[in-house]
């Protein structure tokens, strides 16, 4: 009998469904005024885990010589690890500054593409800005992110470091 | 028999410290203590020298202090594990006790009660890393 390996699918349903009702439950009890604490919450708590991720997608990975070469293993293996495809387009300006291009997010892809709810489409990247954070504080790297939706399921994250 | 292994975190803070040390002489005991925690925390320039040098983790003995030797591994992470021991250890022991130490560290670190760069509290891990040391002839 072959063996059949299955690359952690359900797992990844899950963590969809967890990330829905963490937003609505965090949604509910801040009330609906209050959206800048519930991007806090959710950047803080992206944060940590971005953290512990990074240190367990690392193992055995040899250091890193340049941020180039971080943000590079973010866009691949680590997006790879999370979302299970990789970041569909990086930009730099060889200083401090890189756009990450992803073109069907993850956790936008279930959402439909009318522009009706827009203006809630941030909230669902707060987590992600966090974990980005989270991810490249454990490098040793200061960064800063900023997040946009221009069009569902497209998104697209600026990260400003300090050199 | 001096052996003592730190792990050092991003702000060259100890999160973890152990002391396989057997003396002869008790009294001398609390001095060595320190003197061991003293040539580890000043090798730490030298690693972060070294580190630079090679991409491998495993960095090979970076100083020596009288005849203590401090041999360094260093992840991805930056986090810094450290060993100050005499010459009695082969380097095949403390590679392979390095790389399962790793292991037991990164289980730790995904513990969501943990709090990152601070000291590693748990009896748990303590115990772990004794048994990988017995395992590896590290200290004993």
């Amino acid at each position: 009998m072959s063996e059949v390996k299955v690359q952690g699918e359900v797992s990844q349903t899950l963590f969809e469904y967890l990330h829905m009702e963490i937003l609505s439950h965090l949604i509910e009890s801040y009330g609906n005024e209050k959206k800048g604490e519930v991007i806090s919450a959710l950047e803080a708590l992206g944060s940590r885990v971005g953290e512990s991720m990074m240190e367990r997608v690392s193992k055995d990975v040899p250091r890193f010589r340049t941020e180039l070469d971080a943000m590079i293993f973010l866009c691949k293996q680590f997006w790879t690890h999370m979302f299970n495809k990789q970041v569909d387009h990086l930009k730099t300006n060889n200083q401090d500054m890189f756009v990450l291009y992803d073109n069907n997010f993850r956790l936008l892809m279930h959402l439909s593409e009318s522009s009706q709810h827009q203006d809630k489409s941030p909230l669902f990247l707060a987590f992600t800005s966090g974990l980005i954070t989270g991810a490249l504080s454990n490098l040793g790297i200061k960064s800063r992110v900023t997040y946009e939706v221009p069009k569902m399921p497209q998104c697209f994250f600026q990260i400003k470091i300090n050199l | 028999m001096t052996c003592y292994f730190v792990i050092v975190g991003h702000h060259d803070n100890p999160l973890f410290e152990l002391d396989f040390s057997r003396h002869p002489e008790v009294v001398k005991m609390e001095d060595r203590r320190h003197l061991n925690q003293f040539i580890a925390h000043a090798s730490l320039d030298l690693v972060d020298e070294a580190k630079w040098q090679s991409g491998n983790l495993y960095l090979k003995t970076i100083d020596k202090f009288n005849e203590l030797n401090v041999t360094g591994f260093v992840t991805a992470s930056n986090m810094r594990f450290l060993l100050v021991h005499d010459s009695s250890l082969r380097t095949d022991s403390i590679k392979n006790f390095f790389s399962d130490v790793y292991e037991h560290f990164i289980k730790a670190i995904l513990n969501p009660f943990y709090e990152p760069n601070t000291q590693i509290k748990s009896q748990n891990f303590r115990k772990k890393i004794l048994a990988v040391a017995k395992k590896n002839g590290v200290g004993s």
